[in-house]
């Protein structure tokens, strides 16, 4: 049985959770609002309202798709790393040293410069659990999530006390980089900044990793069944490292992105959760790149849904959040694709028995 | 200042502070293990937390009464666990998107409501909280350093430990117990035994909320006598933590526990001392350091055991 | 006799339209052991899942002591004493023996019965124990005992339920020899007791043994009930497969070359640590099959593991055309054209979840003809898993589908077709033709035959003697780590004096060098 022949199933049923969690969410809406269908309204149109707006969409989807990618690549592994968001500090952090204090290059070699110190920060600091679990098979979602604080706090005490802008105050910041170090926009009426392009060569370079080349082969073949991979002559502890490195590279790069993008320095704390998002949004992509960018980008807009709402409405961006999570919850709910499936497999098989089974290009 | 580190051992406030931080982590420790123990990996713990921690400060400072609070924080937690377990079981989302959809959830609820009720942003503060009684123990109260060990401490520290004994009972000298740990290991045994695995997964969820429940209801209504927002600060996460280096077992939850309550000890200690020389981000980190380490040093013990051969002696061929 | 269950005119189309039965009868007597064989794929788990309520027959009746029923499920069927014994075990691996045997029916005490009965347990268990012979420790951790041991605990839990009609799914696959013979002991120990047992099964040495009564399945249908006392093996295979097997092996006249695999006094431990290969030496020249026989679990695995660099020796060499291959990679290894079947297809031999195409490239897709640079040359790639599949009669809707959904014997083609499209000069196997039907048995007889006769040297392990005797030119004995008998395979060699050595009982001065020829 072709399974891609009922992909259309899995839109329908995509469809179908989305309107029961809005439906779900706007009966919330409507118990706490005195003007629900302005809060209604601004959360699932707000985001398209404007150019702006969408453009809010799109940058706040590049570190998300940088994260998503990051854990998309270490689960088809099967390796369980919680440690994109740690890995985004580390890797923002040593992106934004090169940009703050390395001096008088042309910035066609700066940023490249940035770029790499970034990833390599954010290698480094996925090698550790990575070697932990290849050298002494260390449970990887406990010293991910674990490093994830050693990251978060180290970066911040680094910020606070060696690296911190005189000129910050209570709030730390490195220096402003210069400006021509920053990610441009695209247009002053679409302000999407050009890390959205870096974001998806990142999920071409990724796909074609995964699937097109020999480390992807083993990358996958180790994650599906180890012992068969080790059987083939596969150098499973490394390729184990390595799955962690790629992750914790391109998750570092979704922080120096965000930094010259969005915020234009390193500032203590700047992620708010990227990372963890990026673990749901490769959980909801079911590890696969290309789908990344879609989950990213409807994580994105309901985000930003919550916060136009917030503004335009009494209801505040929290409210959104639950209704961010029940669509998350029932997008993801496999029973309903399950239920969808199996009925059109049922009908389509049955509608071969009484024709004899002869031909099946009916469906 | 390390005389005043050694002072504090030496007098035995260390125990006490020990115990006040290890509760949390133990409690939701449990919590984590009995439905970890069914296969469901409660990823979730640091938002229930957070809805236990604030409906029990909310109800308890509106009703006047900490055991009303508790009871319905609770309550909350174990409704929300059932959610959870809804969502996994019936309606197959992943645990884990499941686990972290709940920990933002109980993060924006907390907030939102925190809001909508009490116009807080930051924290809540209630000014005639009915906090968990501390208990004090007659006579040994006052025997100087025994009182330190025996007296003075949040009912819920007991309560946390004979959450252990309970769990321990329950899980091994009940039919209940073996098949919640039959159910996690071997599910198609145990339905083709007429064993009803959905309804025990509900059922370890909901004990799951119990547990974590309590340690929410702790930390703003016995740690502390406040709300403030994402309070738990990586607690759950600990507690998962300590779950899978305690070995799915309850004792060695309790062993973890203790670990990291010793590590968040000099953290609380340290942060009192004034003009400390150690600067508080690396006092901060030391939980997680620990948490690291130990798990590196039980993994290596256990690969060298397997290499010298004392595990499964059974396995060896004469 | 009375009849004790009847199935009656089966029939079974499974929604996406394939049909397991097309008119099954079973009729099992009360007291005695019903052997019921088949290929894989003659409808003999289907007609089981009927029995048991777990699918519901397209037609056909079943009577349980003369009357019709329809179990709603495993659990129902207990209740009304039937039991069946899985060939995968289904135990939770933590929990011991006793926990496992009443799992779902505990003795209890206590308010309520709240808490479980630990004395009447280990009691209820000991009576079992005693009455039917099955020896085992009820405290015991079931992660720590050997296979034989757990299946008895599957065993157990049936007895345990008052099953009274027992339905063994293949049992001896995973036994040694002297578990296979303990397991009969206890089955002719619950016959006499009057207890009934169905034995699915497709080696048809046990069925001769064991039982009373055969029923053969083939393509969804009954073929024929039999006494076992009036028919003999050549008839049964010749009703399961409908045409006459090959149980001798055609060979040519042996053309022995130089020497491929010597190993000179290997010492190797198991992952535990035990020392588990003791001073083994052995050599193996092209165009001969060594067969080693052996008990399971006397160093088989270790020997195979060594030999192919997944685990390392603690001593010794193993040389390779004089080159000792000890501490090189497994990839190395690999690429030094010598073959690996493994004994475990479903984990180690091949990936499930993969593709057969990703199966089938694990040995070419890093060699320069398959790549540019570090990419794939996908269009070849899958040319040539193309041919693969035709050159080695591997059947399934093309190189896309997932190697997880091949019958046991089509997924063995896919794991030999790997392994011998690289024109091995070594080519170790292991199992080759466990779990596999006997059509397949034969095709894959017929391979390592062939290379064997275009001058590969072989390796080959199997639980099977008859394999063994029937392909090996000169077979090695493993007792207890120690290679403790090199035979001439000739006309006057006999099971039983392998079977001697194979429990220890003789030891040969051993022979090295391979024989003069």
């Amino acid at each position: 049985m072709n399974h891609k022949r009922f992909l259309y199933l899995d839109v329908i049923g995509i469809a179908a959770s989305i309107v029961l969690a809005v439906v779900v969410g706007f009966i919330i809406i409507m118990m706490v609002s005195d003007e629900p269908l302005q809060a209604i309204s601004s959360f699932l149109l707000g985001p398209f309202s404007t150019p702006f707006n969408l453009s809010t969409v799109f940058n706040k989807a590049v570190p998300l798709i940088f994260t998503g990618l990051a854990l998309a690549v270490v689960f088809q592994s099967n390796v369980f790393s919680m440690g994109a968001e740690g890995q985004l500090y580390v890797g923002g952090f040593t992106g934004a040293l090169a940009a703050a204090y390395i001096p008088g290059l042309p910035v066609w070699i700066h940023l490249p410069v940035i770029l790499l110190c970034a990833l390599a920060g954010g290698a480094m600091f996925g090698a550790i659990p990575g070697f932990l679990k290849s050298k002494w098979n260390a449970n990887e979602i406990v010293t991910t999530l674990m490093l994830n604080y050693v990251g978060i706090i180290s970066t911040s005490y680094l910020v606070n006390n060696w690296f911190k802008d005189p000129g910050s105050g209570g709030f730390a910041r490195m220096q402003y980089f210069e400006k021509n170090l920053l990610l441009r926009k695209i247009s002053d009426s679409f302000p999407v900044h050009y890390g959205f392009f870096i974001a998806l060569l990142s999920v071409v370079v990724i796909s074609v990793m995964l699937y097109k080349t020999r480390l992807g082969y083993e990358l996958r073949l180790v994650g599906k069944n180890e012992a068969f991979a080790r059987y083939g002559g596969i150098k499973t502890k490394r390729l184990i490292i390595y799955s962690v490195m790629i992750s914790g590279a391109l998750a570092g790069l979704g922080g120096i992105v965000e930094i010259l993008g969005v915020h234009g320095t390193y500032k203590d704390n700047f992620s708010a959760n990227l990372g963890f998002d990026g673990i749901i949004i490769a959980l909801l992509a079911r590890n696969n790149p290309v789908a990344v960018v879609i989950a990213a980008l409807f994580y994105a807009y309901l985000q930003v849904g919550g916060q136009i709402m917030q503004a335009e409405s009494d209801v505040s961006r929290e409210l959104a959040v639950i209704i961010q999570v029940l669509l998350v919850l029932f997008v993801s709910a496999q029973a309903v694709f399950n239920y969808f499936k199996q009925r059109a497999v049922l009908k389509h098989s049955q509608s071969h028995a009484t024709k004899g089974g002869k031909k099946d290009h009916v469906a | 200042m390390w005389l005043n580190v050694w002072a504090q051992i030496a007098d035995l406030t260390i125990i006490a502070v020990l115990l006040r931080c290890m509760t949390p982590i133990l409690l939701a420790a449990i919590g984590g293990l009995i439905s970890d123990i069914t296969g469901v990996t409660n990823i979730g713990l640091e938002g229930l937390m957070l809805v236990s921690a604030f409906t029990s400060i909310a109800v308890s400072a509106a009703s006047g009464n900490w055991m009303v609070g508790v009871v319905s924080g609770v309550l909350i937690c174990v409704g929300m666990s059932y959610a959870m377990a809804f969502f996994h079981i019936k309606l197959k989302v992943d645990i884990v998107i499941t686990g972290f959809a709940m920990n933002i959830f109980g993060s924006g609820a907390t907030i939102f409501l925190m809001s909508k009720l009490f116009q807080a942003t930051g924290s809540y503060n209630p000014s005639n909280l009915d906090k968990i009684p501390v208990v004090n123990i007659p006579f040994i109260e006052n025997i100087p350093y025994v009182n330190k060990l025996f007296s003075g401490h949040s009912l819920m520290v007991w309560i946390a430990f004979l959450a252990v004994l309970f769990c321990f009972i329950m899980l091994y000298r009940t039919p209940y117990g073996v098949h919640l740990r039959a159910i996690g290991e071997a599910p198609d045994s145990a339905k083709s035994l007429g064993i009803p695995v959905g309804r025990l997964q509900y059922s370890a969820m909901a004990w799951s909320g119990v547990f974590v429940g309590l340690a929410g209801s702790f930390m703003s209504m016995g740690m502390t006598s406040m709300f403030v927002k994402d309070m738990t600060a990586g607690t759950g996460f600990l507690a998962l933590a300590v779950v899978l280096l305690g070995n799915r077992n309850p004792i060695g939850v309790l062993i973890g526990s203790i670990i990291f309550g010793l590590a968040k000890t000099f953290e609380t200690i340290f942060q009192t001392i004034p003009n400390s020389p150690v600067p508080s981000q690396f006092v901060q980190m030391m939980p997680y350091v620990v948490t690291v380490l130990a798990l590196v040093v039980f993994a290596i013990r256990k690969q060298n055991r397997q290499k010298k051969g004392l595990v499964a002696p059974a396995a060896a061929k004469s | 006799m009375t009849v004790l269950l009847e199935m009656r005119n089966i029939h079974k189309t499974y929604p996406n339209g394939t049909i397991a039965n097309r008119g099954v009868h079973l009729e099992v007597h009360e007291g005695e052991i019903h052997a019921l064989v088949g290929e894989n794929g003659a409808g003999k788990s289907t007609l089981m899942k009927i029995l048991f309520g777990l699918e519901a027959p397209t037609s056909g009746e079943v009577y349980y002591k003369g009357s019709p029923v329809h179990f709603q499920g495993p659990r129902d069927a207990i209740k009304h004493g039937l039991g069946m014994v899985h060939q995968h075990f289904m135990l939770a691996s933590s929990l011991t023996v006793s926990e496992n045997i009443v799992l779902g029916d505990e003795p209890r005490k206590g308010p309520f019965g709240l808490f479980r009965d630990r004395g009447k347990e280990i009691q209820d268990i000991q009576s079992l124990v005693d009455r039917f012979g099955l020896k085992l420790d009820p405290n015991a951790v079931v992660e720590y005992i050997s296979v034989g041991q757990k299946q008895r605990v599957e065993i157990m839990k049936v007895l345990y339920r008052g099953a009274k009609l027992i339905i063994l799914d293949e049992p001896t696959a995973v036994l040694t020899p002297q578990e296979t013979d303990e397991l009969f002991d206890s089955l002719k120990t619950l016959v006499a007791q009057k207890y009934t047992i169905i034995f699915i099964t497709h080696k048809l040495r046990e069925v001769m043994e064991i039982s009373n009564r055969i029923t053969v399945l083939k393509a969804g249908q009954t073929i024929h009930t039999m006494l076992t006392k009036d028919t003999n093996k050549e008839e049964i295979s010749r009703l399961m497969v409908g045409r006459d097997v090959l149980l001798r092996v055609e060979k040519k006249e042996q053309v022995l070359k130089e020497t491929v695999l010597e190993l000179r006094d290997v010492h190797a431990n198991d992952a535990k640590g035990f020392p588990m290969l003791k001073d083994v030496s052995l050599a193996i020249r092209g165009g001969e099959i060594f067969g080693i026989a052996g008990v399971e679990g006397n160093g088989q695995r270790e020997l195979v593991e060594v030999i192919t660099g997944l685990i390392g020796a603690t001593g010794g060499q193993v040389l390779y055309f004089n080159e000792n291959i000890l501490g090189k990679s497994i990839g190395q290894i690999r690429n030094m054209k010598i073959a690996h079947i493994p004994e475990d297809r479903q984990t180690t031999g091949a990936c499930l979840t993969s593709t057969i195409e990703e199966n089938l490239i694990l040995d070419v897709y890093d060699h320069p003809e398959f790549r540019f640079g570090p990419f794939l040359r996908k269009k070849k790639l899958k040319e040539f898993a193309k041919v693969m599949m035709t050159t080695f009669d591997v059947r399934a809707a093309s190189e896309e589908t997932l190697a997880g959904s091949l019958s046991g014997g089509n997924l063995q083609k896919v794991v030999i077709a790997r392994e011998i499209a690289k024109n091995p000069k070594l080519i170790i196997a292991s199992q080759p033709t466990r779990g596999v039907d006997i059509g397949a048995i034969e095709s894959i007889h017929r391979e390592i035959v062939k290379r064997r006769d275009q001058g590969a040297a072989v390796l080959l392990v199997s639980a099977e003697l008859s394999e063994i005797m029937s392909l090996s030119d000169r077979i090695g004995v493993l007792y207890n780590g120690e290679l403790v008998a090199i035979l001439n395979n000739t006309d006057d060699l006999t099971e039983q004096e392998i079977g001697y050595y194979m429990l220890g009982i003789k030891k040969a001065e051993k022979e090295v060098v391979p024989r003069e020829s």
